[in-house]
């Protein structure tokens, strides 16, 4: 039977660990949705040092597990003299994770766009960056929203693996009442509904700033089909 | 007129194995129209496209007022990058697929480029787009979304677009082919309204009868060369070349 003290008792400490998981990634989706972008311009560039660089980048993170990653980070950088406290270290893991594939939504985005829209900016004289700044980039947004959604929605899901080096997030919080306790149904339950609740807060939200950007405009139908192809090649929440 | 106010010299291009280009000469004088002709895939839209370096050439030089347009050596300096941009703000291109930018009004799709490219102020940028899409008959649609306007006022917005950048030079890629036959009159007349300014336009078109009219010289071009050039009255009344006499025989079948 469920033990309803439980929940009165640890929820607060629960709480805290759900603050510490907020604060986690909000900082790594705002560190690493720039830097997919960044990553995304720089594997189209032509100077092949840079898209070498930032396809390897993209290719590493993507194909190999967070859980490895994180520990790489955790137990490889002190080596070299980069001591950084596990929260920062699980901030950076998982920016460097999540970038691989915002990079990869951003670049289909971006690919989505009919190729006569860059030719006409950089024929009436832009420059590559400018026509990405005024003609690309801000057509790709309404195609990327939703897939980036999603991505930032596994992110989230992701940084309880941080609970694997020290970090004192919502898992860790969770199992360390756990053992407390020795009651996982109460306390993992309440573990999941937070998740949850961060979740579906992004998910709703994310949801009207979609409706709203297309009732902005009324969209080319091309694009619109290059939508409906990203969204059904996997993306799709 | 002064004389070659455009210079191609010599230009090839290659596509793999195609050659798409083949020692391409061409001069234009100041206001002269130039309307190209030729069966698809003869390489009109590249020469067009080589003249703003949208497709380098493999070799030879595009010459616009004495000095080279991109770089004559294949390869691009940071000077050259710059002045590139600089020549292709005065050098209008018009697409057979408009390529208008749908996330902006039609004002905006005007007063873009002339801020981000040529530093203007908002205010002054309106006030000559504004003027521009007046003049291409667009006045009432303003406020419009590329999305809600037809094919031929999708095209002239694009017209407004690059006249509103002062060119000094427009290259026009068959501008009407992909519009349905009863829009084509209103961007023709807009055409005809430049060409009474003295615009110097090279026209890639199948519209011969516009070419006839107002063409100071059409070009014929049959894989990769120019076959014959000349005023509109000898080309297409006395062609002198086989190739052309079948080209002119197919269209006029075409149009019975």
């Amino acid at each position: 039977m469920l033990e309803y003290q439980i929940f009165f008792d640890y929820f607060p400490m629960i709480l805290l660990g759900f603050w510490l998981t907020l604060k986690i990634v909000v900082c790594a989706i705002a560190l690493g949705i720039p830097l997919g972008l960044i990553l995304a311009l720089g594997r189209r560039s032509n100077f092949i040092p840079i898209s070498f660089f930032a396809t390897s980048f993209i290719e590493l993170f993507r194909n190999t597990p967070f859980i490895i990653q994180v520990f790489l980070f955790y137990y490889v950088l002190p080596f070299y003299g980069l001591r950084l406290s596990a929260e920062y270290v699980g901030i950076l893991a998982l920016a460097a994770f999540g970038s691989a594939y915002f990079a990869e939504i951003i670049r289909a985005g971006i690919d989505a766009i009919p190729k006569g829209q860059l030719e006409s900016a950089r024929a009436i004289g832009m420059t590559d960056w400018q026509s990405m700044k005024n003609i690309i980039l801000p057509q790709t947004v309404s195609i990327v929203l939703p897939p980036l959604t999603n991505q930032t929605l596994t992110l989230i899901k992701e940084s309880a693996i941080l609970s694997t080096i020290t970090v004192h997030e919502l898992t860790m919080t969770g199992l360390m009442v756990q053992g407390e306790t020795f009651r996982p149904f109460e306390v993992f339950i309440m573990v999941a509904l937070l998740y949850w609740a961060l979740n579906e807060t992004i998910a709703s939200i994310m949801r009207r700033i979609e409706k709203r950007y297309s009732r902005n405009r009324k969209q080319n139908k091309i694009v619109r089909s290059k939508i409906d192809i990203i969204k059904s090649s996997g993306f799709s929440r | 007129m002064k004389p070659n106010f455009l210079e191609i010299i010599d230009i090839n291009k290659k596509f793999g194995n195609i050659n798409a280009l083949k020692n391409v000469f061409l001069n234009v004088s100041k206001g002269e129209v130039i309307c190209i002709i030729g069966p698809s895939g003869c390489g009109k839209s590249t020469l067009l496209r080589t003249v703003n370096w949208l497709t380098p050439p493999d070799s030879g030089k595009v010459i616009l007022k004495g000095e080279i347009i991109g770089s004559d050596t294949g390869k691009m300096t940071f000077e050259q990058n710059n002045s590139l941009n600089a020549f292709r703000a005065r050098i209008g291109m018009v697409f057979q697929q408009f390529n208008v930018w749908p996330h902006l009004n039609a004002l905006e799709n005007v007063v873009r480029a002339q801020i981000v490219v040529r530093k203007i102020m908002r205010d002054e940028a309106e006030k000559k787009a504004i003027k521009i899409l007046n003049e291409v008959g667009l006045k009432d649609k303003i406020d419009e979304w590329p999305d809600n306007l037809s094919g031929g006022q999708k095209q002239r917005l694009a017209i407004a677009r690059s006249l509103a950048m002062d060119p000094i030079l427009m290259l026009l890629d068959e501008p009407t082919s992909a519009l349905d036959p009863e829009l084509i009159g209103e961007v023709l007349s807009v055409l005809r309204n430049l060409v009474n300014e003295g615009m110097t336009m090279l026209i890639v078109t199948h519209e011969l009868g516009f070419a006839s009219r107002f063409g100071d010289k059409i070009v014929f071009m049959d894989a990769g060369e120019i076959i014959e050039s000349g005023p509109p009255n000898t080309i297409l009344k006395s062609p002198k070349t086989e190739r052309l006499k079948l080209f002119l025989e197919k269209l006029s079948l075409t149009s019975l």
